[in-house]
């Protein structure tokens, strides 16, 4: 009994560690959002679209299809019932309010998430954020913030690209390929969405980037000598982004709508 | 004027072994170090020590006379700054090509993307046969090459202190001469350098004090 509670007061208080260090790095990389100076504004501002490149249009080709094929199956299996359901409403509710968010996350988790905790590790492992830091500069403002703005602003964009294409796409796949009618299906969506809608859309995607980005952050930080905790460490970081990005969307979804 | 003064300084490395306890160490503009040691791990740690990459377990580190508030590692920043650091654990930014490595600092101190190497490195990079490779990611160059790549930025910062682990392995024995030649004029302005080197000519040539490093303890000779 006593080795039990040991563990779990052990876990508890790894975990609680662990989350306190991620709310004070969001906090450190915040503060230095809100200093700004001069030197190294130029850097800064490159490498965070460096960042936007990365996680946003270089996604694209990955997100469009997968918002198409999103939107046009929900739409012909909830077209079928549209008896029972207002069918712009079922759309607005998934899409825009769960879908969207959460899957652009996903993506993101699958496609950048590994490669910041990778590519952070090994800077650290190779001591390029030594050579970073005797060149007399911050690796937070250079390296980590960056990431945070880039990241966020990418999965951001993702979402409205992710939305609209599932809405408006799934339609027109459907619309052109099928014979299900769907009465005035747009007309509907308009009716349906509203500002909260788009807005918690907007608050989801903001917290799912900074949950994301810090998460990946720390874990590549924490990795100081062997490349072969890498894997542990990326494997870790993929299952706690996605961990925090389900808790972000529940609290927040709550907070909202009930 | 003392530019490193080291007092009490107790470094931990249990893994190792290599730490110090109690170290006492003064550097003044003009010294010129020589580590002779059988422990290469060791000595590489001091010289890590001076570079402020080890945060010590007490004592305390004064630079240019200020003491240096290890507590937040942006205090060391500005100190770092000066402190030239060729060792084999130094690196360069995988992401990046090699010139824009060479002009990282200045890209964020003078806030400006539109910089161009300036004349004194774009001699050293045609004298040691890597200007042809500047447009390279360092990870495509031979070793050698990135470790000369490595040695011209560091030359180049306008150190106040130059730190130097194994010149004759860092350049290769073909680029000593062109490296011995750089660093004897950087010399000639009194730049002090702390070095590791089984060299005996180069060891002969640019100290002007010795330090024998044997179980953590520092013996100084002049």
């Amino acid at each position: 009994m006593d080795y039990i509670a040991g563990y779990i007061g052990r876990k508890a208080t790894i975990t609680t560690n662990h989350i306190s260090n991620l709310f004070a790095l969001t906090y450190r990389i915040f503060v230095l959002i809100f200093q700004k100076p001069k030197a190294g504004r130029a850097l800064v501002r490159r490498i965070t679209l460096e960042q936007v490149y990365f996680n946003c249009v270089q996604v694209l080709p990955i997100i469009i299809p997968i918002a198409l094929v999103f939107g046009s199956t929900l739409i012909i299996q909830f077209a079928k019932v549209s008896g029972q359901y207002d069918l712009g409403k079922t759309m607005v509710m998934l899409i825009v309010r769960e879908l969207g968010p959460v899957t652009t996350a996903i993506l993101v988790i699958l496609r950048s998430a590994t490669a910041v905790t990778i590519e952070i590790s090994y800077m650290n492992v190779f001591h390029e954020i030594d050579a970073i830091e005797m060149a007399g500069i911050d690796p937070m403002r250079i390296v980590c913030l960056p990431r945070l703005i880039g990241i966020t602003s990418a999965i951001l964009c993702l979402f409205i690209v992710f939305d609209i294409l599932a809405i408006i796409g799934g339609y027109l796949i459907v619309w052109v390929f099928t014979y299900i009618p769907m009465g005035d299906f747009m007309t509907q969506i308009g009716k349906a969405i509203t500002a909260t809608d788009i807005a918690v859309g907007i608050i989801k995607t903001i917290f799912f980037g900074i949950a994301i980005t810090v998460t990946c952050l720390k874990h590549g930080l924490s990795i100081k000598e062997l490349t072969t905790d890498t894997a542990v460490s990326i494997s870790k970081a993929s299952i706690e982004c996605f961990f925090y990005c389900i808790v972000i969307n529940v609290i927040t979804s709550i907070l909202f709508y009930m | 004027m003392c530019l490193i003064n080291l007092v009490d300084y107790t470094i931990d490395s249990p893994e190792k072994d290599y730490g110090f306890d109690k170290l006492d160490f003064a550097l003044s503009l003009g010294d010129a170090f020589a580590i002779i040691t059988d422990s290469p791990g060791r000595a590489h740690m001091f010289l890590k020590t001076l570079a402020m990459l080890v945060e010590p377990v007490s004592g305390d580190f004064y630079f240019k006379d200020k003491k240096v508030d290890f507590s937040d590692y942006r205090n060391l920043l500005p100190c770092k700054k000066k402190i030239g650091y060729i060792a084999s654990d130094s690196a360069m930014i995988g992401n990046i090509t090699v010139r824009e490595n060479l002009l990282y600092m200045r890209y964020y101190f003078e806030n400006s993307l539109s910089l161009s190497l300036d004349e004194i490195t774009k001699k050293l990079c045609k004298n040691f046969g890597i200007y042809d490779k500047l447009d390279m990611r360092p990870g495509r160059l031979r070793s050698v090459d990135l470790r000369t790549a490595i040695a011209i930025r560091e030359l180049t910062k306008s150190p106040d202190l130059l730190l130097i682990e194994r010149p004759e392995n860092f350049t290769g024995y073909t680029n000593l001469d062109l490296f011995t030649e750089v660093l004897r004029d950087m010399m000639l302005t009194k730049l002090p350098i702390v070095f590791i080197s089984y060299d005996r000519d180069f060891i002969e040539e640019f100290s002007n004090k010795k330090i024998f490093l044997k179980d953590g303890n520092l013996d100084i000779v002049k």
